[in-house]
């Protein structure tokens, strides 16, 4: 059987490269004694498929990931299992039994929202960025491949939300992760330095959340499977 | 400052979670409600102090079993040195994230002679005096162990104590003592710790130099410290602690496995192996105590890999039994064996594709010599026939990648035995073309021998460095068709020699070199030779003294100070044999051939099978 689960990973594992956070998970579900699945080889491994990856620097509320099981197990107990040998940071919120035949958790995500916490911003430069996406066009240098290459980071940013408390905002953006625009949460800090965010201001960066964008709804990788 | 790394400083620097800390199995103590606060400082990068078996063990013990504390530190790699040093941030620990400073001891663990520049940039970037005449009593207290110990004297300024030996066998001893001394003066508690047997507290004894400027005594200057400090070893390795819940690291680490000793000691007795010399006497662990220990270490880390360490698994007499069940225990979880360290004979290959069945990459064999003339002198027992049946059987059960180890500059080596090297490399490479079905890899590396204290080549003389280039030179001037010839670097030896045999007058040498920026010596890419020979020169210590120079039998040794309970007569005899080309055999085997180990020191062979 296949389940999809959500974890959150905390902010003291915010240094995580893809790689340890893979061997962190494969480690789990040693000790917890899932009965995953192997894949078939010479060497074999656990068929577990991180589907989010989170980029170093950052935590994530809400992560996923699908793994193959060889024995029937309830979701709640797959859950129970993993949160009593979870490392310090590490927690499953819930998991869910996917058809093994569903599309990969990789290839549905096509969105995720970044959160931004920052010590209060001046009103007109809370103002620009929240009405950023008015603009005709939004260009940084990139941050990925085409290193410094100009990027118009418009057509992938979705949607932009910001709440305003005693001593910071929280600057919430929605964008996307596909293969058209990627758009990188650096990116979206320089982006903001360019409308008077300076980077000491920043106090936290976090991803809220991973989701599948359908005719401009956003659907959590849970919703997706059960919307199918 | 924790927040202020998390946010500022570690997303600038290389491998953040080097620093991060937080680790699955990391024992967090209450820091006001524990006895002796200690430090365990790895000087050298986190990836490799991680993959250190014996801070695993003092770690475990001291949090496990007393009231005491532990924490880990590991030497920053430049990047964030200097960070660190921009923004006013002291060097830390992982646990507690306290400055090293708040810390009542720091134990450095010296597996290396060229990570002690590492030594003193990392008291410095704790701010703490480096040299230890300049620590008053709001200091910890800086200890020092491992076998770079073997030879404590060109370290010994920067050090209160040394340990010589296993340090479990200490470590509880020392931070009982130091909290039972709470108050006392620091003379006053080194006199205390100079009475522990197996610690060796330097200021406590006087140097005396001929007009030669040659160390030609080392005395004690108080009635606290002994003539010789002799090494402690742990009796019954079987019965000594393990730790069953090791920390596990989130970034790849040089060694990220789970790790069972299966014994301590070779009984082999290569006479250019320090090793082989100050571990003795072997001592093994009982089969049941190992699967336990491996059971137990799965369970708590996740690992996928076990690996049975020891200086020569293969020798390890319930070897068979302990593979064959680990391996049939944990296939179905597809949690594999490793062994680490393979003898040039069939049965190691046979052992070897036991537990490899999974890719089969490359394989590792020491032949160490490239003639038998050699090899008998260096006391390597192994023949001709053996390597190349061991390579045969590696090329027929699936290998096609061999690497052999050799060095170079070995005592008595001749021309002949160069050459040698190459038509050994030949004959396997031609073993392979004969059974292998794949495209055949053969690589040696060549390491340059280095005599290290307490063993019998201790007196002979080190190659220098252009004796070294030219059989460099000599092994490369032909091309060897598929055959990969990696050479160690030949300043880097001649600096190794100077640290293993020097006296104390290479304290200020050091501490120059290290002033000069010197730190990470063991990384080709930070090692600044040129800066190291300046400050010989400025410190007017000749290096060739200690490195090339051949010292007579009756010589005062700066290594005389530790007895490490290896008979001296012993030492010369096997020297004599090595003159005359003469092998001895191995004291499990065939009998014991006097080392002097187990009478002086109270222990006795342990093996296993013997019950």
């Amino acid at each position: 059987m296949r389940l999809r689960v959500e974890y959150r990973v905390g902010p003291e594992l915010r240094f995580l490269a893809n790689l340890d956070m893979m061997h962190a998970m494969e480690r789990t579900l040693r000790r917890a004694r899932i009965p995953y699945a192997l894949s078939e080889g010479f060497n074999p491994h656990i068929r577990l498929s991180l589907g989010t990856v989170l980029p170093v620097g950052l935590w994530g509320e809400r992560e996923y990931f699908d793994i193959d099981l060889v024995a029937e197990m309830k979701a709640e107990k797959f859950v129970e299992q993993l949160n009593t040998v979870f490392p310090e940071g590490l927690k499953a919120a819930q998991a869910i039994a996917i058809e093994p035949s569903a599309p990969s958790i990789m290839s549905v995500v096509n969105a995720a929202s970044y959160v931004f916490k920052v010590e209060n911003a001046a009103a007109e430069v809370r103002e620009q960025i929240k009405t950023m996406t008015t603009q005709p066009e939004l260009v940084v240098p990139s941050r990925g491949k085409k290193k410094n290459r100009p990027k118009d980071l418009k057509p992938g940013i979705y949607k932009i939300k910001v709440k305003t408390e005693e001593q910071f905002d929280i600057i919430e953006v929605w964008a996307s992760t596909g293969a058209s625009v990627n758009v990188r949460f650096d990116e979206l800090l320089d982006l903001m330095a360019l409308m008077g965010l300076s980077r000491r201001q920043v106090a936290d960066v976090w991803r809220g959340g991973n989701y599948c964008r359908v005719e401009g709804h956003f659907y959590t990788p849970m919703e997706q499977v059960k919307k199918v | 400052m924790q927040q202020k790394l998390i946010c500022d400083i570690l997303p600038r620097v290389s491998k953040p979670a080097r620093y991060s800390g937080g680790e699955l199995n990391i024992i967090k103590k209450n820091w006001d409600f524990s006895g002796v606060k200690m430090l365990l400082a790895f000087p050298d990068v986190y990836e490799v102090g991680m993959s250190h078996v014996g801070s695993k063990i003092l770690y475990g013990l001291v949090n496990e079993r007393t009231n005491h504390l532990l924490e880990r530190c590991y030497a920053p790699w430049p990047d964030m040195e200097n960070e660190m040093r921009k923004e006013g941030i002291p060097l830390y620990a992982l646990e507690s994230f306290q400055p090293i400073e708040n810390f009542d001891v720091i134990g450095f663990s010296l597996q290396y002679e060229l990570s002690l520049t590492n030594v003193l940039n990392m008291l410095d970037l704790g701010r703490i005096p480096v040299l230890a005449k300049d620590r008053e009593l709001q200091h910890p207290i800086v200890i020092g162990g491992g076998p770079v110990c073997a030879n404590p004297e060109p370290f010994a300024d920067f050090f209160d104590a040394l340990v010589i030996g296993d340090g479990e066998e200490v470590i509880v001893e020392i931070l009982n003592l130091v909290e039972s001394c709470r108050g006392a003066q620091r003379r006053d508690l080194l006199m205390q710790l100079a009475r522990l047997e197996g610690v060796y507290v330097p200021s406590l004894y006087e140097v005396e130099y001929n007009h030669a400027g040659r160390c030609q005594a080392i005395r004690p200057v108080d009635s606290a410290a002994p003539k010789r400090v002799r090494r402690r070893v742990v009796k019954s390795l079987d019965a000594a602690y393990f730790p069953n819940k090791p920390v596990v690291p989130y970034m790849s680490v040089v060694h990220d496995r789970a790790v069972v000793e299966v014994m301590r000691g070779c009984q082999r007795g290569c006479r250019f192996c320090h090793a082989g010399m100050v571990y003795r006497p072997v001592r093994e662990r009982r089969l049941k105590t190992l699967l336990d220990q491996a059971e137990a270490q799965i369970r708590s880390t996740g690992y996928d890999e076990i690996s049975l360490v020891s200086l020569s698994t293969l020798d390890f007499s319930q070897v068979k039994p302990l593979v064959t069940e680990l391996a049939q225990k944990y296939a179905a979880e597809g949690i594999g064996v490793a062994l680490p360290s393979l003898r040039v004979d069939q049965f190691s290959v046979e052992m070897a594709s036991q537990v490899q069945k999974v890719r089969k990459t490359t394989l590792t064999l020491a032949p160490e010599a490239g003639t038998q003339r050699l090899r008998d002198a260096i006391n390597k027992n192994v023949s001709e026939d053996q390597l190349l049946e061991a390579a045969s059987a590696a090329f027929s059960s699936g290998w096609n990648a061999l690497k052999l180890y050799f060095m170079i500059g070995l005592p008595g080596e001749r021309e002949e035995d160069l050459e040698g090297i190459s038509d050994l490399l030949f004959k396997v490479r031609h073993r392979g073309y004969e059974l292998s079905r794949r495209k055949v890899e053969i690589r040696a590396s060549l390491a340059y021998f280095v005599p290290k204290a307490h063993t019998p080549f201790q007196w002979r003389a080190q190659d220098s460095i252009a004796q070294l280039q030219e059989k460099r030179r000599y092994l490369t001037r032909r091309r060897l068709k598929g055959i990969k010839l990696s050479f160690h670097d030949e300043a880097t030896s001649y600096l190794e020699g100077t640290i293993a045999r020097g006296d104390r007058r290479m304290g200020e040498v050091i501490l120059r070199a290290w002033q000069k920026g010197c730190r990470f010596d063991g990384w080709s890419e930070h090692f600044r030779f040129s800066a190291w020979m300046e400050a010989f020169e400025e410190c007017g210590v000749d290096g060739d003294t200690y490195v090339t120079r051949r010292r007579a039998y009756e010589e005062f040794l700066p290594w005389d100070i530790i007895d490490s309970g290896i008979d001296r007569e012993f030492l010369i005899q096997e020297d004599e044999l090595a003159e005359r080309g003469v092998s001895s055999s191995d004291c499990r085997m065939e009998g014991c051939n006097d080392c002097g180990v187990c009478t002086s020191l109270e222990v006795e062979l342990d093996i296993a099978e013997d019950e």
